[in-house]
């Protein structure tokens, strides 16, 4: 469903159904209203994964997995989770590569600093 | 001709601006944007894409939004070749003219599903690649129409169970070989042809800069495991893609100039169909005692295709 | 701007050449077309001129199917240039699906339609199946009756296509092999004015403007999907105007004067023949022949036949006893298009004439001047009598015991 205010009359819209992915040019990245990362996909979540930063070898193995470009690096280093876009599907925890995991998944009712209090200790082969 | 984006690891991969954004509908786990992502961070020049209607189409433009941060048509489900070709065809009219709308170096991309690709879109694709229209043809396999709910395609396996080649009582599902579109593609003499898997990311990039590099049309055909219709959990998505390389079901190869084949993964362990099938609820019911038959052939199918394969990459034919 | 008329040479050209020298003339960014008869000899034309250096550095793509080289011009026109095709019949089936999503987004493209019959059974002859066919496919459709006007509605198309106020795709038809392949003297302007009556391509949302990007083809939900194609309706309709703006400017620059519906003798005519193609022709010659021997008879084309010029019509024939609608495709399962056409026209406007349809010409056949004179009978019973006195819908020239419907 469109949201409310995007919902226009048939002679308010640009013909063609044509949309723009930014408002200006691209060179400025400012996304236009139709562009979308204006969208909201948090609702689609069931858990969410969390960031522990003390495990995070910055592999860059989340970032590239991630289906919704939600996994946001910084300066070749994980940076932060989009949590707008995140649709909770888990990739980015299975392909953590670090033991314990850097990125594990918690309800979406727990919060980031409980999660990270409760974080699993490194499993040994034998628990594995 | 415009410089490789030069990507040393994926630390540096990570510095890539992004151009396909996040809020479009596809499934949690959804394979076909990682792809995606994939290829359109493996270069910084313009792209211009076109899309076959499919998961990715209906998924990523659902208006009032685009994902899009490149020019973008969709016109049907046929047309993803020929639409890219109309547009290629443009750049270069306009450059002769020099009326160009851009002095940025322009690559041109077509996405196509296994329906829009070996099915429906073979002519058109075929097509383009004859009249060597520079282009990437990426094909998003996920062997079936999933975005319709699943039903088989010409790239459905033998054994895979869809809507439309069901398991029942009395069949084990899809009955047909798989067809094989890389050798399909080779033999229409383009530069360069590539099987890849998102999970190998360096692959897949490897490929796609050459891809990008070719001149006429390039035809990568990319494994695209779909958790809604091939039954398996989300996060497992990249695990199923290790899985389909590692066991030699997806081989991991290239063929340049129609001939010459070079197998670009070699697992260490190489896993069994039998493992593979067994992840997936789509090849659940091959485990039924009378259905094993199909498992134990396409094994030996598997094998036979992988020496081959290995065989003519030493000869150097 | 000349205020004289563009100097012009006479030739002999058959209507697919007329086409195809237009063509050539709008110096197009992008052919990309397959052959089919009867269209064939405009993309070959369109090829040798490409062979001598002549298309001005456009791409020329032969694709492997209609279908493609309809998606291939929807393509180029997204991506931002002037773009053209050609095709008949049975490639304008195969295209149709792609007609819809050209005009649906909005892209200026030109088609010259050599109208053939459809299959089954095969028939490679002029009749208007197709172009029926394409009907609400959302394109501008204009219809030229012999090679000058095969020639001349192609400037009108592309003029018109590329307004920023109508940016929609346009068909001109012709009759295949009665027009296409049939010479006859064509005035035609020199390369330059040619080009210059349609001017430099605009650009709208180019795709191949990579600072700029824009996506084309999006999927509109139900809450969405009646508003843009009532949008895409509106400016159809609306086109007409930019289209007789068009015909006006075209009459100064070329001294030949078009309408959206043309009238022959109709202000004072009891009787009138209403059709669209080469049949035209008989009819105006039969119409001179019985206005010579007294009879007050008219003749009416369509020269536009979408977006259908309601008003016009009303006016061609509202002051008629009797009026015949010739149809050249079978309708199956009700009275002709253009029929329906003209007979919603009337309720509309309160228009009371004896209105008959004829089906004719399927397939290439022949339509004499003595058919139109019995056509031509036949109203004239009708008005003598006050009514209609003849079944709603008849056939010309078809062998067998005698076929007539309602």
């Amino acid at each position: 469903m469109t949201e409310e205010h995007l919902l226009k009359g048939w002679d308010e819209f640009e013909a063609g159904a044509v949309l723009h992915s930014f408002e200006g040019t691209a060179d400025q990245h400012v996304h236009h209203i139709n562009n979308s990362i204006q969208h909201s996909v948090a609702d689609w979540r069931a858990e969410k994964p969390v960031f522990n930063d003390e495990h995070c070898i910055h592999c860059q193995f989340c970032w590239v997995y991630c289906p919704d470009t939600a996994i946001v690096p910084k300066d070749k280093k994980f940076g932060h989770i989009d949590y707008v876009h995140c649709k909770g599907c888990g990739i980015c925890v299975d392909v953590c590569p670090t033991n314990p995991k850097a990125l594990l998944m918690f309800t979406e009712q727990t919060p980031d600093e409980e999660a990270v209090r409760n974080w699993p200790a490194k499993e040994t082969k034998k628990d594995a | 001709m415009s410089d490789i984006k030069q990507i040393k690891n994926l630390k540096d991969f990570s510095t890539s601006v992004e151009r396909f954004q996040g809020g479009h509908r596809l499934c949690p786990g959804c394979s076909h944007s990682v792809i995606v992502r994939e290829i359109m961070n493996a270069t910084d020049d313009d792209v211009v894409v076109s899309t076959a209607t499919g998961c990715l189409e209906v998924c990523t433009a659902i208006y009032p939004y685009t994902s899009w941060d490149t020019s973008w048509i969709h016109i049907g489900f046929e047309n993803a070749a020929a639409s890219i070709s109309g547009v290629e065809a443009m750049h270069k009219a306009l450059q002769n003219k020099g009326k160009s709308h851009t002095d940025r170096p322009t690559k041109f991309v077509a996405f196509g599903g296994d329906g829009g690709t070996y099915d429906i879109g073979f002519q058109s694709l075929s097509g383009a690649a004859e009249r060597g229209h520079d282009f990437i043809y990426v094909c998003l396999d996920n062997e079936g129409y999933m975005n319709t709910g699943g039903q088989r395609s010409s790239s459905t396996p033998i054994g895979g169970a869809t809507t439309t080649s069901p398991a029942g009582k009395v069949s084990y599902g899809e009955k047909k070989l798989k067809k094989d579109m890389v050798q399909i593609m080779a033999a229409h003499g383009c530069e360069f042809v590539a099987q890849v898997a998102p999970s190998k990311w360096k692959d897949l990039v490897k490929k796609t800069q050459l891809a990008y590099q070719a001149k006429g049309a390039v035809y990568i055909n990319a494994v695209s495991p779909c958790p809604t219709e091939w039954k398996f959990a989300p996060e497992k998505s990249m695990e199923i893609c290790d899985l389909a390389v590692d066991s030699c079901v997806f081989p991991l190869y290239q063929i340049e100039d129609g001939h010459k084949v070079t197998v670009t993964y070699k697992p260490k362990v190489k896993k069994s169909v039998e493992e593979y099938c067994a992840a997936q609820g789509r090849f659940k019911h091959l485990f039924r005692q009378e259905f094993s038959h199909v498992i134990d052939e396409w094994q030996k199918r598997v094998d036979a295709t992988w020496e081959h394969l290995l065989k003519r990459e030493e000869a150097g034919l | 701007m000349a205020n004289s008329i563009a100097p012009q040479k006479r030739v002999v050209w058959d209507g697919n050449m007329a086409a195809s020298q237009a063509m050539r003339q709008a110096q197009i960014d992008v052919v990309a077309a397959y052959p089919i008869t009867p269209s064939t000899p405009i993309v070959q034309n369109y090829a040798q001129f490409v062979a001598d250096g002549e298309a001005n550095g456009g791409e020329f793509v032969m694709v492997e199917s209609e279908h493609s080289a309809m998606s291939a011009c929807v393509g180029a026109s997204a991506g931002g240039g002037r773009v053209a095709t050609a095709t008949s019949s049975q490639g304008y089936a195969l295209m149709v699906e792609v007609l819809y999503q050209a005009s649906g987004m909005r892209l200026p493209i030109v088609m010259n339609v050599v109208n053939r019959a459809l299959a089954s059974p095969l028939n490679i002859h002029g009749d208007h199946a197709d172009m029926y066919l394409g009907r609400d496919a959302g394109w501008i459709n204009l219809c030229a009756f012999n090679p000058q006007e095969a020639y001349d509605l192609n400037f009108i198309a592309f003029k018109t296509a590329e307004d920023l106020n109508v940016r929609l795709p346009v068909a001109v038809n012709q009759d295949g092999f009665l027009t296409s392949h049939t010479a006859e003297v064509v005035e035609h302007f020199d390369d330059a004015d040619a080009y210059n009556f349609i001017g430099d391509f605009v650009n709208k949302n180019p795709m191949l403007d990579g600072v700029n990007p824009v996506t084309y083809g999006a999927q509109t939900e139900g809450e969405w999907h009646f508003e843009h194609k009532m949008r895409q309706n509106h400016a159809l309709v609306e086109s007409l105007d930019v289209i007789k703006a068009n015909f006006d400017a075209f009459e100064k620059f070329s001294g030949r004067k078009y309408h959206a519906v043309e009238t022959y003798l109709t202000d004072d005519a009891d009787e009138i023949i209403v059709c669209i193609g080469s049949v035209f022709g008989t009819v105006q010659m039969t119409v001179d022949k019985l206005r010579s021997e007294g009879k007050k008879v008219g003749l009416v084309g369509i020269r536009v036949w979408r977006p259908f010029p309601k008003d016009e019509m009303a006016a061609a024939i509202k002051n008629a006893k009797s009026v015949a609608v010739l149809d050249r495709s079978a309708p199956m399962g009700t009275t002709g298009a253009l029929y329906n056409e003209v007979a919603a026209v009337m309720v509309e406007n309160g228009i009371s004439v004896n209105l008959i349809d004829y089906i004719y010409g399927l397939g290439g056949r022949d339509t004499t001047a003595e058919h139109v004179t019995g056509i031509f009978a036949d109203l004239k019973e009708c008005s003598d009598a006050g009514k209609r006195v003849k079944p709603v819908m008849q056939t010309i020239n078809l062998r067998g015991k005698t076929l007539t419907f309602y």
